[in-house]
């Protein structure tokens, strides 16, 4: 017991990190969506805003959909990607996987920069495939598009050791003991991997939500998204309305942590199934 | 029965194929765009120049924003390694229940988009005597907590380090000996995968800095931005110079992680120094290693 305490000691300089840069501003801005922008008297009235007034109330659906779709699209190809990979000789495996990593970091900005030459008005590829015309790249479908080229290096990242963890003996085995491809997949990976594949899916769904910069300069304000109306609420210009953004950012955060813990109470679930 | 050793199939490398030019088009394509005078309503380019790269290296501001993005993200790598690996490793072994709590708090960045993590800093500490460029690190600790976290443990999870600690404690070696020497080699992969990612993460942290130091530090990324709105052109330049930087930077790590793990196969495999042989320890079963490693290590 008492070696546990001297450990727990090493433990100090990341609670303060985190206590000083996360839990006491968040606590801050609690209490600031608690109050009337201008005057700082205590209301409800931000809250109320936020569930009446389409404007906002929208914007969460958006976004919603948004990360849904493409955090679904993403998880898909990119198990895939894995399973595609680890049928590789190792060492493309290690180059492949680092490639991957580097091309998550082409988000933001220079993302929505590469997809507006790519797909954009008059973009190469709509002149090399004209069918493609009909396409908007600054619609929802032009967001999943964008926001699929960042999910499936993130989830790669998530599902790749996990994948590769997957024996290939326990294939062997099961099929010695009578099993057939199907039986396999679904009896011995599917349960194994199912909890990594839930905890990346939430991952990938409040990426999806939360970003910004990608969305901010691809569609700017024409799409409503919760990101880029909180960001307008709080930093904006004009009409700043910055405890309007906090009860926003606030209702946005409690949704976000109610999906991680429906993920995380399935995978327990899960689990007690499984065994 | 099918046979054991199944043939080889072509499915593998049509998906990475296909996979691998979705991540190349758009930054090949950025790349052409820098690299062309003026480029109009055509597939390919009108002509094709440096132009746009000889105005880059005659800006000081540039190569200023260059600097102050390399220290401000090494910087931050060491200490969120320094701090993380260690705070990691205790939780998910000694403290489970903790580390339970723990893994719900570490998405909490998650939930909280940048802007608003800003807001609420700017809030907290502007009219504080703690300088901002420290409250940009926090919360740049802030951003890369999840990857970090979730990274290590998988890898953790992924090398049975739990069963790896009870063998060794079981054969009489000191917990930190077993961590030096089997624990903490066999996370290398993962350790340098998730740096990788945080480091280019920091690399090009665009929302945090910007808003919470903005013109006072003007980093690459910032710069970037800045000249995105005067010129495509150069803007597209400065994103091909920071995408070989970021490549230079993979490509070095990958390297060096190489080089130690040829290192630690000689000083294990002493019977294997031909190159031939080497090639083949490699791709030994990882538990092979594992186990050489545990004996040294009592």
């Amino acid at each position: 017991m008492k070696k546990k305490i001297v450990i727990g000691w090493l433990l100090v300089p990341v609670t303060l990190v985190v206590s000083l840069f996360l839990v006491i501003p968040l606590v801050y801005m609690l209490l600031s969506s608690f109050k009337q922008d201008g005057t700082q008297a205590w209301t409800i009235n931000n809250y109320l805003q936020a569930v009446s007034n389409p404007y906002y109330y929208q914007a969460f659906f958006n976004s919603g959909w948004i990360a849904l779709v493409s955090s679904l699209v993403g998880i898909l190809l990119a198990s895939l990607f894995c399973q595609a990979l680890l049928q590789l000789p190792d060492k493309l495996q290690e180059k492949l996987t680092l490639f991957s990593n580097l091309a998550a970091n082409f988000a933001g900005v220079p993302l929505a920069f590469g997809f507006i030459i790519l797909f954009g008005n008059a973009g190469i590829f709509k002149l090399i495939f004209p069918e493609w015309l009909q396409f908007d790249l600054y619609s929802w479908k032009g967001l999943v598009l964008t926001y699929v080229y960042f999910q499936i290096p993130l989830a790669t990242l998530f599902l790749y050791p996990v994948l590769k963890k997957v024996q290939k003996n326990w294939q062997e085995s099961a099929e010695l003991l009578g099993a057939s491809n199907f039986y396999y997949i679904r009896k011995v990976v599917f349960p194994y991997v199912l909890p990594a594949m839930s905890g990346t899916f939430a991952i990938l769904f409040a990426n999806g939500m939360g970003t910004y910069e990608t969305a901010y300069a691809l569609v700017g304000s024409n799409i409503n998204l919760i990101t880029t109306r909180i960001g307008a609420l709080v930093a904006g210009d004009v009409y700043a309305k910055p405890n309007v953004g906090s009860a926003l950012a606030v209702l946005f955060a409690l949704s976000m942590i109610l999906v991680i813990a429906l993920s995380q109470k399935f995978m327990t679930q899960m689990r007690r199934v499984t065994e | 029965m099918k046979p054991l050793v199944t043939p080889k199939k072509k499915w593998p490398y049509v998906v990475v194929i296909a996979i691998c030019l979705f991540y190349i088009t758009p930054l090949l394509m950025t790349g052409l765009y820098a690299f062309s005078e003026s480029w109009g309503k055509t597939v390919l380019p009108d002509k094709l120049t440096i132009h746009w790269f000889v105005v880059l290296f005659k800006d000081p501001y540039f190569l200023q924003a260059v600097l102050r993005s390399f220290m401000l993200s090494i910087g931050m790598l060491v200490v969120i390694l320094a701090l993380m690996i260690p705070s990691v490793f205790l939780l998910f072994l000694y403290f489970p229940k903790l580390d339970k709590a723990v893994q719900s708090l570490t998405m909490m960045p998650y939930a909280i988009p940048g802007v608003i993590l800003v807001t609420a800093l700017l809030k907290t500490y502007s009219k504080s005597a703690i300088p901002m460029l420290v409250v940009l690190g926090g919360a740049l600790f802030i951003s890369c907590l999840p990857v970090m976290y979730m990274s290590i443990r998988n890898s953790l999870i992924a090398v049975n380090t739990k069963e790896l600690m009870e063998a060794g404690a079981m054969l009489g070696a000191h917990p930190f000996s077993i961590i030096v020497k089997v624990i903490l080699p066999n996370l290398r992969i993962g350790i340098v995968l998730s740096s990788l990612m945080v480091f280019s993460g920091l690399f090009g942290e665009y929302v945090l800095t910007n808003l919470l130091v903005g013109g006072r530090f003007e980093t690459l990324r910032i710069y970037m931005l800045r000249r995105m709105n005067e010129n495509g052109h150069l803007a597209s330049s400065v994103i091909v110079i920071y995408f070989i930087v970021l490549m230079l930077v993979g490509l070095g790590i990958n390297y060096l992680s190489h080089k130690q793990k040829s290192k630690s196969s000689i000083s294990t495999n002493k019977m294997k120094l031909n190159n031939k042989k080497r090639k083949q320890s490699v791709k030994e079963s990882p538990l092979i290693p594992f186990s050489d490693q545990l004996k040294e290590g009592i």
